[in-house]
């Protein structure tokens, strides 16, 4: 299977070894990885401030230097939902590109959801020891049904005992720009996702979406929680164990 | 009611700390997502109910008028006289018509939140009418002469002490703060208000083209009380409220008091059709219908079509992560949480909200419980697009987005830029791997640490053969 | 151009017109929507849920049963024997359980109100109510205390049932169709329900017919 990977641009910025985890991960699964040079962003960040133009324009981008790739896979919920349910919405009047975005979009996936229902990966690369907590990043959950996925694969971890959280699916207050726009209301949510992922005595908290972590971690250092370790589930899944 | 839905990041803030309404908003969320998804659990076949609701509701926002002309010929076959209403100022108006007309005096009302668009009462007590509001909560609110903060439990952001201390002031009694002596207390206190007052003003939970009628749901008995015992009944609602047919509303029924407070059927429901007839010993001798307007036609044939099907019953701010954080009255009208964020800057005008369609992560929630599948996020998401399009935003956001997207258009550029920026965020980190401040994002790093990124961007990392 | 006319027009020129409905015929069909599955011991399922929304359920095998069993129920809440009626429980023999029954309407100082009921619905356990000269509504509305009378036979299914039975019976619905279940309650304070709000605080339905069948 030939897959190309799109890293996200908080990926690409803030911690790339859940890019190369991501890689790992389906060289494990037996595709072969592509990283199209030119990629950027998906769009989403213009398209819920209500700038649909250049959502347009970065969307023709992607679609454009995806093509030829059996699969576009996506170490991101809300990224991978832009481009297979927005994507779509943003072209539906436009007979143009309507079956270029629909072909891209019914091959886009989210990583967890890949790894378990398509590439049905097997066996798990990465090698971790202790409690996680999995956190429901909403994109993945609500718009492409993450749910199943990253439990199955985790649990498939000898080492991996995973304690659900109260409200694990409670949004954690990123949405992103919402938590630069309404910092004490994102910040607040952040804080009761925190209390929940305190009260499992967890080691580690997981979830799928960068976005998501930054803001958890965010505020778990600041309430004075430097233990609890904040990972991507490409992080685990390949065994990264390395502090970056 | 007055708008203050442009002071919302000022008082969500203030709630934020309050920590009475932290306590109570933990109440609510508690008892209607609990009790919603008990009371659906209920239902074996719940989706495919859910989805004959949604396709009613549709099916009544495509031919609106065809279904209210129905209703309008039909109840006035049965005696009850159908006012138009296009604003809050025209449903005052007919009300104190109304009013003169029969030499009314003192109204019993029982919840109506159309009624509270219009700030109905504030009217009719300046043209000689007194009201007395008898929906509990609404009650409560009247003494303490606060708007509502919850669609359904208007007053939840009341502790049972608040409300022993307003009782104990205005009744002048013995104070109680038991619960069930509370509303004793207040049962007796509105029973000779129903016995003695000359008109009923009550909303519609919906209005039913086959038969004319108006339905109210509730759970005190005021709702009963109110549209029987005066002489006169005054029906408020929203002209979206029609429904086709009994089987219709049947369907509707089995959805709405489950999506509101977990209960399989409210207490009571009156069907109430036409004025008192020979058969009859009680109910009103004059019905007046009044169907308002106030914007609602003007979503017709728009992207926000969708928020005409919304039958008022509060799950969608029940589930809502940021009203669960900051309550109701940081909406600033009659309407809060995510509907509310749809239907204010919709019925007052969108410069007069400018945050509430901002003031959501999408996280997606509110449509996932909503039983006539409205897609919210998808409504705000427009009202964005809407603000950005009559340059409403401020020019730092379509700045930095300008900005942003640009250079994402131009890889060579952006890989420089992230480049740097990633640098340049990790050596402000320094050795503790995270920043406390960063000038531009205070909104993050007032109460949140930012993480330091790696130094050094994927793309390059990549690019120079590193596999990790 | 009037208010009616304006609204009328906006709604008219927004309307797709790919998406008309014949509105007449549709409702003359008044198709029913998709309901749950229900036990077939109607009668059962009523008692269940009217109990479950804090309705008090007896069972009497004949009508003539039902003034000792109203006395017993409200000597053990020491609450008077005096009741409000409506003509169609007139007829029983209060008089021999100890019972005060008056037939009128009910004031605001009556304490304990008597009816029949037109049907028992079974999906929830509610009681539907029609206004007439004979059921006024107050009766079963202003006492603290309400005692409805319900036949076996009166129990149907579903919601939708009871419209039909209505149609079939009577035509045209009445002023007031009121669907009673259970005690009057408000959770507005505090989200504690309590019973008790301006209705009723306590309801007594008594379920009268043959031997329980399990059909």
């Amino acid at each position: 299977m030939r897959v190309g990977l799109f890293v996200t641009c908080l990926v690409d910025l803030m911690r790339p070894k859940i890019g190369f985890a991501a890689i790992r991960l389906l060289e494990a699964a037996g595709c072969e990885v592509v990283i199209p040079a030119t990629q950027t962003c998906c769009g989403q960040p213009g398209y819920n401030s209500g700038e649909q133009t250049s959502a347009k324009t970065l969307a023709r981008k992607l679609i454009g230097e995806f093509d030829g790739c059996e699969y576009i896979v996506v170490p991101s919920g809300s990224c991978a939902g832009m481009i297979r349910v927005h994507y779509p919405a943003l072209f539906k009047d436009d007979p143009s590109m309507i079956d270029a975005v629909n072909r891209l979009s019914s091959r886009t996936y989210e990583l967890a959801d890949f790894l378990a229902n398509v590439a049905k990966l097997k066996s798990i690369p990465g090698r971790f020891s202790g409690s996680l907590t999995y956190h429901d990043s909403c994109s993945g959950l609500r718009e492409l049904g993450v749910q199943a996925q990253p439990r199955a694969l985790l649990s498939k971890m000898p080492g991996v005992s995973i304690t659900e959280m109260r409200e694990a699916t409670t949004c954690c207050g990123f949405g992103g720009t919402f938590s630069v726009k309404f910092g004490d209301i994102s910040a607040a949510m952040a804080d009761k996702k925190c209390e929940h992922v305190a009260q499992t005595g967890a080691d580690a908290i997981v979830a799928g979406d960068l976005g998501c972590l930054l803001n958890i971690e965010g505020r778990l250092r600041r309430r004075g929680d430097m233990n609890t370790r904040v990972l991507h589930i490409a992080e685990v899944l390949a065994g990264d164990e390395r502090e970056g | 009611m007055q708008v203050t839905a442009m002071h919302f990041k000022r008082k969500a803030a203030e709630n934020l700390h309050d920590e009475k309404l932290q306590r109570a908003l933990e109440r609510l969320q508690t008892n209607f997502v609990n009790g919603r998804a008990a009371a659906n659990a209920q239902l074996p076949n719940f989706e495919e109910i859910r989805n004959a609701a949604a396709e009613i509701r549709r099916k009544v926002t495509e031919n609106l008028d065809r279904y209210l002309l129905r209703f309008e010929q039909e109840a006035t076959a049965r005696g009850a006289v159908v006012h138009w209403a296009e604003t809050p100022d025209d449903v005052n108006r007919i009300v104190a018509d109304i009013a003169r007309q029969y030499g009314l005096r003192k109204a019993v009302k029982s919840k109506s939140m159309v009624s509270e668009e219009c700030a109905l009462n504030d009217h009719l007590a300046s043209q000689g009418v007194e009201v007395l509001e008898t929906d509990l909560g609404e009650y409560i609110l009247q003494l303490a002469k606060e708007p509502p903060s919850h669609i359904v439990a208007p007053v939840v952001h009341k502790s049972k002490e608040d409300i022993s201390d307003l009782f104990e002031k205005k009744h002048r009694r013995t104070r109680t703060t038991q619960i069930a002596e509370l509303c004793r207390e207040a049962r007796e206190i509105l029973r000779p208000g129903f016995l003695s007052a000359d008109l009923g003003i009550s909303g519609g939970n919906f209005i039913i083209a086959e038969t004319g009628s108006v339905l109210i749901v509730t759970n005190e008995g005021n709702g009963r009380l109110t549209t029987t015992l005066p002489r006169v009944h005054v029906a408020i609602t929203g002209i979206e409220k029609v429904v086709p047919t009994l089987e219709d509303v049947t369907t509707l029924l089995r959805l709405l008091p489950r999506s509101a407070t977990g209960q399989s059927i409210t207490n009571y429901v009156s069907v109430l059709t036409g004025t008192k007839g020979k058969s009859d010993t009680d109910g009103a001798e004059h019905f007046h219908i009044i169907l308002l307007d106030n914007g609602r036609s003007r979503l017709l044939g728009t992207e926000l079509q969708p928020m005409l099907r919304c039958i008022r019953c509060g799950a969608c701010m029940n589930h809502c992560p940021v009203y669960q954080n900051v309550g109701g009255h940081a909406y600033g009208w009659v309407y809060p949480g995510p509907m509310g964020s749809v239907l204010t800057p919709s019925f007052v005008g969108l410069a007069n909200a400018l945050d509430l369609p901002q003031a959501s992560t999408f996280c997606g929630e509110c449509a996932v419980v909503c039983p006539v599948k409205i897609p919210l996020p998808d409504l705000l998401r427009h009202l964005r697009t809407r603000q950005m399009e009559q340059r409403l935003r401020p020019w730092q956001e379509r700045a930095a987005l300008s900005v942003w997207s640009w250079m994402a258009q131009r890889p060579a550029v952006y890989a420089v830029g992230a480049r740097i920026v990633a640098r340049l965020l990790r050596l402000l980190a320094g050795d503790k791997k995270r920043l406390r401040y960063l000038i531009g994002v205070s909104e993050w790093t007032k109460g949140r640490d930012m993480p330091a990124p790696a130094g050094r961007t994927f793309r390059d990392l990549y690019k120079s053969g590193k596999t990790s | 151009m009037s208010a009616r006319d304006n609204i009328l027009a906006r709604i008219a020129q927004a309307r797709n017109p790919h998406a008309a409905v014949d509105v007449d015929n549709e409702i003359r069909r008044h198709s029913r929507g998709p309901v749950p599955p229900l036990e077939k011991d109607l009668v059962k399922r009523f008692c269940e849920q009217a109990v479950r929304l804090a309705s008090d359920v007896v069972s009497a095998k004949t009508n003539s049963e039902v003034p000792d069993l109203v006395a017993r129920y409200l000597n053990e809440r020491r609450l008077p024997l005096k009741a409000v009626c409506w003509p169609s429980v007139a007829s029983l023999d209060w008089r021999a359980a100890g019972i005060e029954a008056e037939t009128r309407a009910a004031r605001g100082d009556d304490l304990v109100g008597i009816t029949g009921t037109f049907l028992g619905i079974a999906e929830t356990g509610t009681l539907m109510q029609l206004s007439g000269t004979s059921t006024p509504a107050a009766v079963s509305l202003l006492p603290e205390t309400h005692v409805a009378v319900v036949e076996k036979s009166q129990i149907v299914a579903t919601m939708e049932d009871a419209w039909d039975r209505l149609r079939a019976e009577h035509g045209v619905l009445p002023r007031a169709v009121n669907f009673v279940s259970g005690p009057s309650r408000t959770a507005d304070i505090e989200q504690t329900v309590t019973l008790g709000a301006h209705g009723p605080y306590r309801v007594l339905i008594i379920v009268v017919g043959g031997q329980d069948s399990d059909q």
